[in-house]
């Protein structure tokens, strides 16, 4: 019997000396742990896998090296099976082999040694006798103790699978997510590792492109979910994806997104609402979460499920419907939200509220959102305050401060009718020596001793504040006298006011600060700011100081009366100055707090007069004041519904503006920037720390800037007003300085969807500009190159021109008799025939009342050419030049000279030329038109340009706009027909037409579910042309487009449409059709 | 143009058209001088134009005015004139529109039996009968109109019948007062200057609020805080003119709404069907004005 190693070494002598050595360390391990027929098992095994095949050496050499490892964790009979499953790999590839009993000593700590062939049989099947597929099955391996710590056998399956079907596509793919598997499944939580590799197998087979993607960033987009619902979430996507394939991993990485701008306690009841739909459409399952931020910002969340309901039946009906449901790209859509929703959003009401304050203030007052005051930077600051700067009134973006959409308007209405009311009961129209009604006078002859003198006052509301040392004191308790008074006045005035208003009184009455916590001169303002919301309250204050509160009690009711004047107002806060600040700010400590109302009416005269105040407090009443530390002043929390009050800054930008007009009863006085920063110091309606950050100097010189920028607007606007539309000022006012660059009017249309049959809403922006002036010199040419055109066109509608009566007859009454229609009727008489009396004739006048918008494709297309030039004919044979250069050079010149006279023409310029015929022959005519062109480039940006407006006058201008016609970008015809629409029905015509002159099919970005498709275009364009004949307008399409019948049959399917197969007969064919269409 | 049946009991009342007047004083709360203006224009053969938007009261002020102007009356009955007591002035209305021609105004034909009557038109009898002739909108009407005022109203008084050849001098009495509403006539529609020349012009507009109120109280019956508050909301959606609205709520509106208020109707609902609804089909200023309402009307 050979010793055993000997023998061995022997065998291996065969195979590179790193075996052998591997063997002699692992037997010198082993020699005592096994006995010697186990060692010469060990060892007889490890020669069989060595000499299996060429490279099963190398198999055999980790066999050696794990073995003592192995041993320590097997009984040989465990490990001998182990060594079996190896033997096993080893006929199908040593190198897989290897890679196993490599990972083996560390990976069967994770595993029985019973699931070792399962493990094992998992890398095999990764290997499919390619040396690609060995290397991934090796490397399966290789992470595997990596893995299996996170991921149980059974589920390490799933990872397998997976990975097994992305090598089908790329084993470098294949190969990179499994290298990255255990740091992504490290990421996850422990439950979700399984739903994420499901999930990831439905990925990898239904768009495995994105399985990196997925592996990269979808531990991350999970952990968006609420940690109980991400399985669920995984659960979903997979299902969604298997219907929708390679749409699925973007939707899941989408929702996943959505789903991390939701409150997470939602997440649960999202994906229930979600998974109810995935059975119908996954993409309207998907789309749901998608769109439900958006959602969730205009309703509460408990109306989600009726906002999922209403999709789910429209999508029974119509999956394409429900799925642009949920996508929010459905007019359906915005309606059931808008009506689900209790929200009141600004921009839906503005128009209503800007009418109902005109109406109010009988004056041009605008209405806006509180943030284009704020962004002005000119002092306001607070986004959500409603607030008016003399002009205009400005309102919160959206209310819902309640549960029903009816309260949050009426909110929104108190808001208006408060600010409105400042207009309308002049809050700022304070002048400084005018006496009130019920006060004496708010001019204080004296000032008070260290306070500014006032004389040098911008405005009369500085020159007021001026006579107030604290001056922040005066600011508020005007504030609260003001707002009482025009309280009062509103609910006065309006009754049906009085109940909404009266609410946010009291819920702004609950928000109060307790008062127990306020210094004492604090407390009284926040008191009487009380009593202004509701003058039968019952206050509550220190039993002590009841005669202190009592006199500002009694003044304040006396700006309830009618006839108060904001001079009442100024004059009542000088008298509530003088005795609220002659109580010092200290803390009421053991105040004996008790409940008190304001006096009733005492018949007490409140004299204003110069000597009726005076200083200090009145002489009747010696109030115990208290004492103790004096404390900051801080000024009462403002009232919601009263919201931001600036008289000072109102009546400085309203006397800018005037001064700027040179109107203004003062003559104009130049406010330099000094009194205006001085204005700026003083002032305590504008903190410049409030409004921008950094250097206060620049912080007010930036103030002013926007301030004069503010007036200047103003102005412009008057300017413009008077001159009437922008960009069309005549010739005459140019010299009124350089033109403003015109802003683009963008106005929103919906779009129509087909496949879904319902609107996408406000879906194109449309944005109406004048076309630049160009060269008069075009349309003159082509009028002399057409002469003989223009002279028929011109006859031809001449003959259109109505006769102005038309004589109708055998009518039963009318302007006279028929002769011819008596004579027959005496006739019949007298045969004793029937007889009918219809013997009268009536002159009808025939009016004509036509308006026609014609509708220029502006698209690159129309650039290209139709006649394409001789070619450089070489003079023709009968010149004789004589070879004198002169005369070939003058000929030539000619020639080139004919060339740019008359270049090609494009398609274009024949919609150019058609243009400016019947545009002359219409002026004959007298029918109201208009002339556009359009173009762009997608749904926000198609371009409308005016050549000649409606309403406007055929002018030198026109022509030169004209001259600048040319090709731009693509052809979103829906929109533009849309906005012709429009521009027709504004005209109130009896007779409206739309001639659309084109050169091919609708198309443009994204005006399809992608660039071939031309469905989608068509639907859009006939549903547009559509609407103009349900507006009772006679739409006609006009195409140069050879192909234009296909299209043309299916989008004017029972409309007026012609394909000009000649295009340079259009010129002339436009004209034809247009008397035929207006006859 | 039916004569009344002789000696039938009608159920109804009816009048030869010259023949109607007031029985009663018509309301009328002078605004300004317009009372004066008019009595010495009559007084001195001036023909007046009534300026001003619908429903201010301009045909209540021609019955006031027909009403307290008085002559001898002299009314053409059978081809015989028969003279009554002096009484207040006829007054005849003729609403002008656009098919209104000139033989509407003055006569024409008419086939009975076998021959051809005359009959005369409204103008032709209050010429004759010397009574005020009130053409109201009188500019929707036919341009041949024009032919028939023109002469009417300078020195000559003279009313050409072209189909009889004949030339009517107007009686004493007679005065041509026309209405027209610069509002909303298109400027197609404007009087021609050579009409316009020839009238005094009488410029009406809404009362002020107190004395819209006291007249919507008085004709529908409201108390005067009611009439006070549709007096108001009038004034606030006047506010709204040139916008979207082309005429404010006339006072003729808010009587109506007065009225059906008397009946029961709430504040609202009788603005909202008498004020909101006619003056506009546009919802949005519907709605701009029906908030109004519910600021004023609790």
């Amino acid at each position: 019997m050979t010793d055993t190693p000997e023998r061995v070494r022997e065998a291996l002598a065969a195979f590179p000396p790193s075996l052998q050595q591997e063997f002699d360390g692992a037997h010198a391990a082993l020699s005592d742990v096994l006995s010697p027929p186990e060692l010469r098992a060990w060892a007889d095994d490890g020669v069989d896998i060595a000499r299996h095949s060429l490279r099963s050496w190398e198999a055999a050499s980790e066999y050696f090296r794990a073995s003592p490892g192995m041993l320590e964790q097997l009984t040989f009979g465990r490990f001998q099976e182990w060594t079996k499953t190896g033997h096993g790999l080893v006929e199908s590839s040593p190198a897989l082999a290897g890679a196993y009993f490599r990972a083996s000593p560390s990976a069967l700590k994770y595993l029985s040694v019973t699931q070792a062939p399962d493990w094992a049989e998992q890398g095999r099947s990764l290997y499919k006798g390619t040396w690609k597929s060995g290397s991934l099955a090796a490397q399966y391996f290789e992470v595997s103790p990596a893995v299996l710590p996170q991921l149980p056998l059974n589920q390490m399956r799933l990872l397998v699978e997976l990975i097994d079907s992305l090598a089908g596509h790329s084993y470098e793919l294949a190969s990179a997510c499994l290298n990255m598997s255990p740091g992504v499944l490290e990421q996850l939580d422990r439950p979700d590792r399984a739903p994420f590799l499901e999930f990831g197998s439905v990925v990898s087979s239904t768009a495995w492109v994105d399985a990196r993607v997925f592996f990269e960033r979808g531990p991350g987009l999970v952990r968006h979910v609420h940690p109980q619902q991400r399985a669920r979430f995984l659960a979903l996507s997979g299902r969604v994806a298997l219907g929708v394939g390679r749409l699925g991993h973007p939707y899941f990485m989408e929702a996943s997104q959505a789903l991390a701008e939701i409150d997470r306690d939602g997440h649960r009841e999202m994906l229930e609402l979600s998974e109810g739909l995935v059975p119908t459409s996954g993409i309207a399952a998907m789309e749901f979460i998608k769109s439900a931020p958006e959602v969730l910002r205009r309703l509460r969340p408990e109306d989600l499920p009726r906002w999922q309901a209403a999709g789910r039946e429209i999508l029974g009906s119509s999956p394409e419907g429900g799925e642009a449901f949920f996508r929010l790209e459905s007019s359906k859509g915005e309606d059931i939200i808008e009506a689900l929703s209790s929200r009141v959003e600004l921009e839906r009401v503005s128009e209503l509220i800007r009418m109902y304050c005109k109406a109010l203030t009988g004056t041009d007052v605008a209405v806006h959102s509180a943030e284009t005051l704020t962004e002005k930077g000119v002092g306001w600051v607070d986004e959500s305050s409603p607030t008016t700067e003399g002009t205009a009134i400005y309102l919160p973006p959206i209310v819902e401060q309640y549960l029903e959409k009816d309260e949050n308007f009426a909110v929104y209405k108190v808001f208006a009718t408060h600010q409105a009311a400042r207009l309308e009961f002049g809050s700022f129209a304070f002048d400084y020596a005018r006496p009130g009604h019920l006060f004496q006078r708010a001019a204080r002859d004296d000032a008070e001793p260290g306070a500014a003198d006032g004389a040098e006052a911008i405005t009369a509301m500085e020159h007021f504040f001026d006579g107030f040392e604290d001056r922040r004191l005066a600011h508020d308790i005007f504030t609260i006298v003001e707002d009482t008074r025009i309280d009062t006045m509103v609910k006065r005035e309006y009754a049906g006011i009085r109940r909404p208003m009266s609410r946010l009184q009291e819920a702004a009455l609950e928000r109060r600060r307790p008062l127990e916590e306020m210094p004492v001169r604090q407390a009284m303002i926040e008191n009487l700011l009380r009593a202004s919301l509701d003058e039968t309250m019952q206050l509550h204050w220190p039993q002590e100081l009841h005669e202190l509160m009592q006199r500002p009690l009694t003044i304040l009711r006396r700006i309830r009366d009618t006839g108060a004047t904001v001079e009442d107002s100024g004059a009542a806060t000088r008298v509530l100055y003088d005795w609220i600040r002659q109580v010092p700010n200290v803390e009421l400590e053991d105040a004996d707090w008790s409940e008190m109302t304001a006096p009733a009416d005492d018949e007490e005269m409140i004299d204003v007069g110069p000597q009726g105040g005076g200083e200090g407090a009145p002489e009747s009443y010696q109030p115990n004041l208290p004492h103790g530390e004096e404390q900051p002043y801080e000024s009462p929390d403002p009232i919601d519904f009263r919201g931001d009050f600036k008289p000072e800054l109102v009546q400085l930008l309203m006397k800018l503006k005037n001064q700027q007009m040179g109107e203004g009863d003062t003559p104009p006085v130049q406010l330099t920037k000094e009194q205006l920063q001085e204005l700026l110091e003083k002032s305590t309606e504008i903190n410049i720390t409030e409004m921008s950050e950094g250097d206060l100097d620049e912080s007010t010189g930036m103030f002013l800037d926007n301030l004069m920028k503010e007036v200047e607007q103003a102005l412009q606007q008057a300017a413009q007003q008077q001159q009437g539309k922008p960009g069309e000022g005549s010739d005459d006012d140019e010299d009124s300085g350089e033109p403003l660059p015109e802003v683009p009017e963008s106005f929103y249309y919906d779009e129509w969807d087909f496949r879904a049959s319902d609107y996408k809403p406000r879906w194109c922006r449309v944005q109406e500009m004048h076309l630049e002036h160009g060269d008069r010199e075009y349309y003159e040419r082509t009028l002399t190159e057409h002469a003989q055109l223009v002279a028929e066109t011109r006859r031809q509608f001449e003959q259109l021109k109505p006769e102005m009566f038309r004589k109708i007859k055998r009518l039963p009454d009318g302007d006279d008799y028929d002769l011819d229609a008596v004579i027959e009727w005496i006739v019949e008489r007298k045969a004793h025939a029937a007889s009918e009396t219809k013997l009268y004739y009536r002159r009808n006048k025939v009016e004509r009342d036509v308006a026609v918008a014609f509708l220029l494709d502006m698209s690159a297309s129309t650039d290209e050419e139709i006649t394409k030039h001789q070619p450089n004919s070489a003079p023709a044979s009968g010149d004789n030049f004589d070879d004198d250069p002169r005369k070939y050079l003058s000929w030539w010149a000619q020639k080139r000279a004919q060339e740019s006279r008359n270049p090609a023409k494009r398609i274009i310029d024949l919609e150019k030329e058609a243009a400016v015929l019947l545009m002359e022959a219409l002026e004959t005519i007298g029918d109201t038109y208009g002339v556009y062109g359009f173009s762009g480039y997608g749904r926000d940006n198609v371009e409308f340009y005016v050549i000649k407006d409606m309403d406007e006058q055929f002018s030198d201008g026109v022509k030169e706009r004209l001259d600048k016609v040319s090709p731009v970008r693509s052809t979103r015809m829906g929109p533009a027909i849309r906005h012709c629409i429009y521009k027709l029905r504004e005209t109130g015509a009896k007779v409206k037409i739309l001639v659309l002159l084109s050169d091919g099919r609708p198309q443009d970005h994204g005006y399809g579910r992608d660039r071939t498709e031309k469905e989608y275009a068509i639907h859009d364009t006939k549903m547009a042309l559509t609407e103009a004949r349900r507006e009772g307008m006679t739409p006609f399409c006009l195409t140069v487009d050879r192909a234009g019948h296909d299209y043309l049959k299916q989008m004017c399917e029972d409309m007026g449409y012609e394909v000009v197969g000649d295009i340079e007969s259009l010129p002339r064919r436009l004209p034809t059709l247009y008397r035929r269409l207006t006859q | 143009m039916t004569s009344a049946a002789d000696g039938t009991v009608a159920q109804y009342q009816s009048w030869e058209v010259e023949e109607f007047r007031a029985l009663e004083e018509p309301y009328y709360v002078p605004v300004s001088d317009e009372v004066e203006l008019f009595r010495s224009a009559w007084e001195s053969k001036v023909p007046v134009l009534l300026k001003g938007p619908t429903g201010c009261g301009k045909t209540r002020f021609v019955e006031y005015m027909a009403y307290h102007l008085n002559r001898p009356t002299f009314v053409e009955r059978d081809g015989e004139q028969v003279i009554e007591e002096e009484s207040n002035l006829p007054l005849v209305t003729v609403a002008c529109h656009e098919d209104l021609t000139a033989s509407d105004l003055v006569g024409r034909y008419l086939l009975e039996g076998e021959e051809t009557v005359w009959i005369d038109g409204p103008l032709t009898r209050a010429v004759k009968a010397g009574a005020i002739c009130y053409l109201d909108e009188v500019v929707e009407a036919r341009k041949d109109t024009t032919v028939l005022i023109h002469p009417l109203t300078d020195h000559r008084r003279i009313l050409p019948i072209e189909k009889k050849s004949q030339l009517l001098q107007a009686r004493d009495g007679f005065l041509l007062v026309i209405s027209f509403n610069p509002g909303y006539q298109s400027a197609l529609k404007d009087l021609k200057q050579s009409t316009r020349q020839r009238f005094i012009s009488i410029e009406f507009d809404y009362p002020p609020r107190e004395t819209e109120a006291a007249i919507v109280a008085h004709e529908s019956g409201v108390d005067m805080d009611v009439a006070t508050n549709l007096a108001k909301m009038a004034e606030k959606v006047r506010n709204l003119r040139e916008h979207g609205l082309s005429e404010g709520a006339s006072t003729r509106l808010l009587i109506y709404a007065g009225k059906l208020m008397q009946r029961g109707i709430t504040p609202r609902r009788a603005c909202q069907v008498s004020v909101a609804w006619a003056l506009t089909d546009d919802r949005d200023v519907q709605r701009s004005i029906e908030e109004v309402i519910s600021s004023i009307f609790e």
